[in-house]
């Protein structure tokens, strides 16, 4: 009885600390929040109240004058491209590479899996580029963004499909079917939630990344949101209830996908604890 | 029945193969070369000039203080983000009413763009911020501080944000592995008398290595290549004493100095393989006696 009482007070005082230490995170984040509604003297204070009265039109306005309506598009387009894409080369290629077991795709996988732990050499990627003739258009940065996460999701994909059983492979091939059919009506429909991993893991890394736009999207025109909004930053430094509502609308993508898919989430992030 | 092997043809490597040579492999091998030349913006020929591009890195007052602020923000975020977040996910892990709210708040600012949490930041770190009033307050006058303006302390803070932002993410891998290790271990070593103590070193510690390796890796490589955060935040000042690797390698690149860039690229490169490699083995290792 003593002893589960006293259990039962441990977690009373864990509980309590927990708590003390999410206010921590919770309150810088409802500054921003609280701050989007305000006026851009009563923003100036930095301190946490509520709005004395609530300014939806600071949205309409960043909307207006911050070309966000346009940034939202590009960067639902160079996100949503660049991971299909991503998840299309990379499940096939770690198809192949579990299934062979030889020397060479064992290779291959450490090859890739280079990937996961090298810098991207960005001024000669820029050059790489230049030579293909597309510098600072939207197609190069999806094709960088999809060789970016190729070695995380080989990764990803390489661990789930060693877990599909080869002899599911094995009668489909001795019925004469090829590896396209193997691997498109086969091994496609069973890898779906892994799908559903790398695409929420792509998004969320490309949508909220501001290196490559900033290296490589020369014109203003193709920029993404976080990107507009840097720029939005530094010429409306003082309305700081104008930016806070810029970068609510900025994160607002990730937080939906976050409350929509975070079994996803958790399936990816288990895999790298428990895998390694 | 053996399939043969040859039945699954490379041809579904190739896209995958092609875009990641291109795209990644590619510019880091011609990074290599460049970075023993004199490439310019404004040079018509490309001349090869040994290490002279390293020697100026090591003599150059300010790219030796950002290659010291990038190893100081890999290390106190590798040490601050690791130990919050193992505390956090022990304490989650717990039977608490409130865990997955806890959890959700805990987890959120790492979804967020570096961009917005830094913005965010800056005004509360300035002397007269959130964070100052708050100490001056609580009666604490004496910590307050120029946060950002400071430059014995600026790096310092910079790592703090982004301690602040990503510990979130290691709680999460802690906690699934966590979730991983079997109750009864526990309830044993509590009948053999274990205190909890114990009981974390004993067990929790051992059977957490997998995580514990994913995360050091994952900070560490973070670390190192660290950007976003200075950039927003700072921009490398007060003056240069916030620049790390990666805001260096913007600066070259505007500046034109492509072949010093590369070279720093390059440098940052054989940092991260030296200690990436030898910690991989060590986890394939550890992956087999398990």
């Amino acid at each position: 009885m003593s002893f589960s009482r006293k259990m039962a007070w441990r977690n009373y005082v864990v509980e309590g600390l927990l708590i003390l230490a999410s206010l921590l995170i919770i309150l810088p984040l409802l500054i921003m929040l609280f701050g989007s509604f305000m006026t851009s003297a009563e923003v100036l204070k930095f301190s946490l109240r509520l709005p004395e009265k609530w300014n939806f039109s600071n949205y309409t306005t960043v909307f207006r004058e911050g070309g966000l309506g346009r940034a939202f598009l590009n960067g639902m387009l160079i996100t949503g491209v660049s991971s299909i894409l991503n998840i299309f080369t990379s499940s096939a290629a770690s198809f192949i590479l579990v299934r062979r077991e030889t020397k060479w795709s064992n290779f291959l996988y450490m090859f890739f899996f280079m990937g996961l732990i090298a810098p991207m050499s960005t001024i000669t990627t820029i050059r790489v580029v230049q030579w293909m003739g597309f510098y600072g258009s939207i197609t190069s940065v999806i094709l960088i963004y999809a060789s970016l996460n190729t070695a995380f999701s080989v990764f990803l994909y390489s661990g789930f499909i060693r877990s599909i059983p080869k002899a599911l492979d094995e009668v489909a091939f001795l019925e004469g079917a090829n590896t396209f059919d193997v691997f498109f009506k086969i091994v496609t429909p069973l890898i779906v939630p892994v799908n559903a991993t790398v695409a929420i893991m792509v998004f969320m890394s490309v949508w909220n990344d501001i290196t490559i736009p900033l290296y490589f999207l020369t014109d203003s025109s193709d920029w993404t949101m976080p990107l507009s909004v840097y720029n939005f930053y530094g010429k409306y430094s003082r309305d700081w209830n104008l930016i806070f509502a810029d970068l609510v609308l900025t994160s607002l993508p990730v937080l939906i996908l976050y409350i929509f898919c975070q079994k996803y989430i958790v399936s990816g992030l288990t895999a790298g604890a428990v895998k390694g | 029945m053996k399939v043969s092997k040859r039945l699954y043809s490379y041809y579904l490597i190739w896209p995958a193969l092609l875009i990641y040579s291109v795209f990644f492999v590619l510019p880091a091998l011609t990074g290599l070369f460049y970075s023993f030349t004199d490439w310019r913006l404004d040079r018509e020929n490309i001349q090869f000039i040994g290490w002279d591009n390293f020697e100026r890195i090591f003599t150059d007052r300010t790219l030796l203080l950002a290659i010291k602020n990038t190893a100081i923000f890999a290390v106190v975020t590798v040490i601050g983000k690791n130990l919050l977040g193992i505390a956090l996910a022990v304490g989650l892990n717990m039977k608490l009413k409130s865990k997955n709210l806890l959890r959700a708040i805990f987890y959120s600012p790492s979804i967020l763009s570096v961009l917005v949490i830094s913005i965010v930041f800056t005004p509360m770190l300035r002397s007269d911020g959130t964070i100052n009033r708050i100490f001056e307050a609580v009666g604490l006058p004496s910590l307050s501080q120029a946060w950002l303006t400071n430059p014995a302390l600026v790096i310092w803070t910079v790592a703090f944000v982004s301690i602040w932002q990503h510990t979130g993410f290691q709680m999460a891998i802690y906690l699934a592995g966590l979730q991983s290790i079997s109750k009864e271990y526990y309830e044993a070593a509590t009948i053999d008398g274990a205190g909890s103590w114990r009981s974390f070193r004993s067990i929790t510690i051992p059977l957490l290595l997998p995580a514990i390796n994913i995360n050091l890796m994952l900070t560490l490589i973070g670390g190192l290549k660290v950007f976003s955060e200075v950039f927003v935040l700072t921009g490398g000042g007060p003056g240069n004493a916030s620049q790390v690797v990666g805001t260096i390698i913007l600066r070259s690149f505007g500046e034109g100095s492509w072949g010093l860039g590369t070279a720093v690229n390059t440098l940052l490169f054989a940092a991260v393989t030296i200690i990436a490699i030898p910690l991989l083995i060590f986890m394939r290792r550890k992956e087999v006696s398990e």
